[in-house]
């Protein structure tokens, strides 16, 4: 059977479905009646996209000035050229699926879990390619306390980006959740990467990077506890 | 001017607060709408229902239209979202009453009333919800790839792969009825 013989079972199938009835559209333009006033429609996704971004960088030059710059001091010109304009990129395409997420019908580029890992590989390769220091002094206590400032600097990040969208709609709310925190945890791997002075190669690897699943995994976490409680609210 | 340019002119006119944009837009749209929830095992009324709760939900959110987007992804974007939590409703309280009846046995969801399932949806019944959707949308709302990936909130390669696959199956199910071209008017 060709695609065209299935187009026409199909066109003859859609042909034989009910009419809606006239009363069920009535009722529905009388129940939007009331409330109808005009709305100020969603700005430019490009806007909102540069905001996002402005919002990140704002927060971790604030984070790193109030800690000092004493990473990107030490980091060569090189260095410097080969981090940042990646965090950059990977902020951009993570504001702007953030941004797509939250207006329905919008043109998604990426999966938020394919985003996630492509961010976290990016950032390992990068890493990888620039440090060079292979010692573990202190791995643990020293990871821990960058994990957790690169996290308490990606708060701010996702609760100001969720206000800048707070008019949108996400039809996923769970995947919009992952993509906010994996901006976030971007913003706090920036912070990160202009304060932290420690260039142990393992310890930018695993830490600094684990900033960006931990923030992502949370974000969906808590996107479905908010889904969960509305739900159970509804009822 | 395309139809999908009058859409637009008709959703600008909706945002600044028409009533009667808004009443063209119910009367245009809604058919489609609900052949898209009765192609997908809504009994009549549980379709009426998703078409009620998804216009009321697209009137909620009619600020996140931008204009020059195009305008049928954001609708079926909106009537997918109603019709998941639907499902999800649907699954919970089915689940919830068996469970209450025979604790030991997870039924499927029953979405459907006996007997009052369309021909389209009896025709994709066999297709996995991801496929019988992309089919839905290409085929019946008459979407191109790249609307119904904005719709299905996917990449138009993934919309592809999916109508791919869901072609085959329909294929092997109407050869399997024995169902040629033009020569039968339906299924049954």
């Amino acid at each position: 059977m060709k695609e065209r013989e299935i187009d026409e079972v199909l066109a003859r199938a859609a042909k034989g479905a009910p009419a809606v009835s006239p009363a069920l559209l009535e009722s529905i333009a009388d129940s939007i009646k009331p409330s109808m006033r005009p709305v100020r429609p969603m700005p430019p996704a490009w806007l909102l996209t540069a905001g996002l971004i402005l919002i990140a960088a704002a927060v971790a030059l604030a984070g790193a000035a109030r800690a000092g710059f004493y990473g990107i001091e030490r980091l060569t010109a090189l260095e410097r050229i080969l981090i940042f304009p990646a965090l950059v990129l990977l902020l951009w395409a993570s504001a702007a699926e953030f941004v797509a997420s939250k207006g329905p019908g919008s043109r998604r580029r990426i999966h938020p879990g394919v985003l996630l890992a492509i961010s976290c590989l990016a950032l390992m390769g990068v890493f990888a390619g620039v440090f060079r220091d292979y010692h573990t002094t202190h791995f643990v206590s020293a990871g821990i306390a960058c994990l957790v400032a690169g996290l308490v600097h990606a708060i701010p990040v996702a609760l100001l980006s969720w206000l800048l969208l707070r008019r949108g709609f996400a039809v996923n709310p769970v995947a919009a959740g992952a993509v906010a925190g994996t901006l976030a945890g971007l913003a706090g791997v920036a912070m990160l990467e202009l304060h932290c002075p420690n260039f142990q190669m393992l310890h930018v690897l695993v830490w600094h990077t684990a900033v960006v699943p931990v923030a992502g995994a949370a974000g969906a976490l808590l996107a479905w506890a908010l889904q969960l409680r509305a739900r159970f609210s509804e009822r | 001017m395309s139809p999908d340019g009058n859409l637009e002119i008709l959703m600008a006119a909706y945002q600044s607060g028409d009533f009667g944009a808004a009443t063209v837009l119910i009367e245009r749209l809604s058919p489609q709408l609900h052949r898209f929830f009765a192609g997908q095992f809504a009994s009549r009324k549980d379709a009426d229902d998703l078409l009620q709760e998804t216009w009321l939900l697209i009137h909620k959110v009619r600020h996140t239209y931008r204009a020059g987007e195009p305008v049928m992804p954001w609708f079926y974007g909106i009537a997918r979202h109603v019709r998941v939590n639907h499902y999800r409703k649907a699954s919970r309280v089915a689940l919830h009453e068996e469970q209450v009846e025979t604790p030991s046995e997870l039924p499927a969801p029953a979405l459907e009333t006996p007997g009052t399932t369309t021909e389209m949806a009896e025709l994709l019944a066999p297709l996995p919800e991801s496929q019988r959707e992309v089919i839905l949308l290409l085929k019946v709302a008459g979407m191109s790839l790249e609307e119904v990936a904005r719709a299905t909130s996917s990449t138009v390669g993934s919309v592809k792969q999916k109508a791919h696959r869901g072609y085959e199956r329909l294929r092997e199910r109407l050869a399997a009825l024995g169902l040629s071209q033009g020569r039968r008017g339906g299924l049954s």
